[in-house]
């Protein structure tokens, strides 16, 4: 009954929260300290009336961070990550509220071995622990930090190889599903390859074999072009600033469009698939430098990304193809949706370049 | 300074390996220690934390008084101490362990930080580092009678009533012959001379004590009672000691037991009010609403399986003794229960660790398993009217 009443807390030891999610070479997840610690460790009841209020404990969240940043660090293979809080919020625990701060940390490589720095109420209170909770893809760890053991290493289990090859090969086709950027250029491409150029005019093929060998040698210049610098931005041997990148794959879908409306090169639009899908490699490289490529499954990872991406751009294909090679001969097809269809990709293209180039995020 | 009268294991903790129960249950709560949500709290004046009466004692510019100020850090680590006492809040145990840290680590520690260290580790029930403290503070200080006190108190709980004794009579050249009484008729309660030690203790005039001891003699008349069967008499002794020391969280929890035992559910609650926060007056609680079947009990279950969660998490053994008392009362479950018991029992030997054994030895049907604690009864002397069935049935 007066249990019910009161805002009930049982008191227990003084303990930290730390929940971290390794995937690669990025670590996410949350931070926890009893607002009574961050007291005694920060200094936050401003007026000192012995009550924390929301507003005192956000006032000085620079400086909890500060602290968390001094007596809180991670590292791969003994390496720093870079760690980064996010906006405080409020968790009620068994003993009463804690802040709750969520972080990302980047880590120079994919995390094999995560070491853990952890001195929080170092000097404070010697029977703090830091009670973690690891999880790396299905595994999960918990341990518990001291201020005797000043560092833990925490071997992240090693995805196995097939897992690995499953989770990348989702993720390659995710990425070009939800990639409208790439699926516009290729496109762009495709759009002219169920027509053929004669006297300044658009018209339909014969048969479908022409259309196929169009579409077959556009596929694979594409193909071929984006898994050769996919494959080398992944191992690191070039790498290319992203805002550079992601503007010439954005001019890349102007220059594909335009050719539609004014051809200029009519008959080998594989090569147009080559130079840039070079350029395409390097975007898609970018979202596998974000996730990682785990230790131990490196080259099976990539592998299955580029696959992912491969599976994902055939089943476009697979899709479009029929259609355009149906309304291939009718004047919708042949001076509606190539030239319309064209400009209305080169516009939206045209305001992800100036997007990209002059305001990168 | 006034002698601190540690009496038995109270609020407690130790270091255990990880047992089976504890793989079960913290993969099974790892995600669900938190009691709700994160959330950004509607507006800036809501209070997040009330800050605990003399937690401020314990910031940064006290810190750095105590750590060059031995006249300082002593009295300063006392009050941490007896208010991890006074209000079971753990956390004052470990301010109490910052203050001592810098003095233990001089070349010769000072006797009085050996025994406020000896009584932080007892606290923690880390009873063999705590008596190497309290050997190394009495061979520096023969005639400190803190020490022996707090040497006695620990050789009790452990069940070495030989040793205890000795420490007592060593306290005779030390401190109040009142006190020395109290320390030698306690142990001879435990020890075949149940009926003449609590006559002794309760002729003691309350007057020839120092206040300090005063709810000692309740507390230990109250148990005494108890184990003869004048159940009448011991709540008396109880409600007296907790008239004069409202505070004293071993007496409210010994006479909260004692109602429970009656299934005087309702009055316990009463008892109990304003107490929730600590977690063995949480369990009484949580019996007290067990016996009356009504809707409270689902709420301290929840507040009270969360903090045992947090603290397997740990790596701590609770109180492993509660926690036997909460898988065998609350949560209905007799094997949990006695395979608690028993790590209980693999640390501390009083009565109350020997009760809640043979309940759960009782309750799943193992009398193998409480063996130990029945040749142990014998070879002491112990007597305990409640634990006579238990005796006869296993």
């Amino acid at each position: 009954m007066l249990l019910l009443a009161t805002a009930a807390h049982a008191h227990i030891a003084s303990n930290g929260f730390l929940v971290a999610h390794v995937n690669g070479r990025s670590v996410s997840g949350s931070y926890e300290l009893a607002v009574r610690d961050v007291e005694l460790a920060v200094g936050v009841d401003a007026n000192r009336d012995g009550r924390v209020t929301w507003g005192e404990l956000r006032a000085a969240e620079p400086q909890i961070t500060h602290y968390l940043a001094q007596h809180l660090a991670l590292a791969a293979q003994g390496k720093a990550c870079d760690l980064a809080f996010q906006p405080m919020q409020i968790n009620d625990r068994v003993d009463g509220n804690y802040a709750w701060l969520p972080f990302t940390a980047r880590c120079p490589s994919a995390v094999d071995q995560l070491t853990i720095n952890y001195s929080v109420m170092d000097g404070v209170d010697p029977s703090h622990r830091g009670l973690l909770t690891l999880i790396a893809g299905a595994a999960v760890q918990t341990a518990v930090l001291d201020g005797k053991t000043a560092q833990a290493a925490f071997a992240v289990f090693a995805p196995s190889k097939w897992r690995a090859f499953v989770e990348y090969l989702q993720a390659g086709i995710w990425h070009i599903l939800s990639g409208i950027d790439h699926l516009l250029f290729l496109l762009s491409l495709l759009l002219p390859a169920v027509l053929f150029r004669r006297n300044g005019r658009w018209e339909p093929v014969a048969q479908a074999r022409p259309a196929l060998i169009n579409i077959l040698k556009v596929v694979t210049a594409f193909t071929l072009a984006h898994s050769i610098t996919l494959t080398l931005a992944a191992l690191d041997v070039v790498r290319l600033p992203s805002r550079l990148t992601e503007s010439i794959i954005a001019a890349s879908i102007i220059v594909a469009a335009l050719n539609n409306i004014f051809p200029i090169v009519t008959d080998s639009r594989a090569r147009i698939a080559f130079a840039f899908g070079l350029l395409h490699g390097f975007g898609f490289a970018s979202v596998l430098s974000d996730m990682g490529l785990p230790h131990g499954a490196r080259v099976v990872s990539l592998l299955a990304f580029n696959l992912g991406i491969e599976t994902g751009q055939l089943a476009v294909v697979l899709t479009v193809m029929p259609i355009i090679y149906g309304i291939r001969a009718g004047a919708f097809y042949r001076r509606g949706v190539m030239p319309w269809g064209s400009a209305a990709i080169a516009v939206i293209a045209t305001v992800w370049l100036v997007q990209r180039a002059i305001f990168p995020s | 300074m006034p002698l601190v009268l540690m009496r038995r294991a109270i609020q407690g903790r130790l270091r255990v390996n990880r047992s089976r129960l504890f793989c079960a249950l913290s993969l099974a709560f790892t995600f669900n220690v938190s009691w709700a949500a994160p959330h950004i709290p509607g507006n800036n004046a809501e209070v997040v934390a009330e800050l605990p009466a003399g937690a401020r004692h314990n910031s940064a510019p006290s810190r750095a008084l105590t750590a060059t100020r031995l006249d300082i850090a002593l009295p300063l680590a006392q009050f941490d101490i007896s208010q991890a006492r006074a209000t079971g809040d753990l956390r004052f145990l470990g301010y109490a362990e910052a203050i001592l840290q810098p003095w233990l680590n001089q070349p010769t520690v000072a006797p009085q930080v050996l025994v406020l260290n000896a009584t932080i580790l007892q606290s923690r029930h880390a009873f063999d580092a705590s008596l190497t403290e309290l050997d190394r503070a009495v061979q520096a200080r023969p005639e400190d009678a803190q020490a022996w006190l707090t040497r006695a108190t620990v050789l009790r709980v452990l069940g070495r009533y030989a040793e205890a004794m000795e420490s007592c009579q060593h306290l005779a050249a030390a401190a109040d012959a009142a006190i020395t009484t109290l320390c030698e008729q306690s142990l001879r309660g435990l020890t075949g001379h149940l009926g003449d030690a609590y006559a002794s203790i309760s002729s003691l005039p309350q007057q020839d004590l120092p206040p300090e001891a005063r709810a000692w003699r309740y507390s230990e008349l109250g148990e005494m009672a108890e184990r003869l069967g004048d159940d009448p008499a011991a709540e008396h002794w109880f409600r007296e000691g907790l008239r004069i020391a409202p505070q004293d969280f071993y007496m409210r929890t010994a006479c909260a037991d004692l109602l429970l035992r009656q299934q005087r559910a309702a009055e316990t609650l009463q008892l109990l009010s304003g107490y929730e926060s600590m977690e063995p007056m949480l369990l009484r609680i949580a019996i007290a609403h067990e016996q009356l079947h009504d809707n409270g009990a689902a709420a301290a279950d929840a507040l009270l399986s969360s903090a045992f969660q947090v603290e397997e998490q740990r790596g701590d053994s609770v109180h492993r003794r509660e926690q036997a008392r909460y898988l065998l009362d609350v949560s209905h479950q007799p094997m949990a229960a006695l395979a608690a018991a028993q790590q209980n029992w693999r640390v501390q030997r009083e009565p109350d660790d020997i009760l809640i054994l043979l309940r759960a030895a009782h309750d799943a049907h193992q009398g193998q398993a409480a063996q130990p604690a029945l040749q142990f009864l014998e070879r002491q002397g112990l007597q305990d009217i409640r634990l006579d069935p238990y005796r006869k049935s296993i």
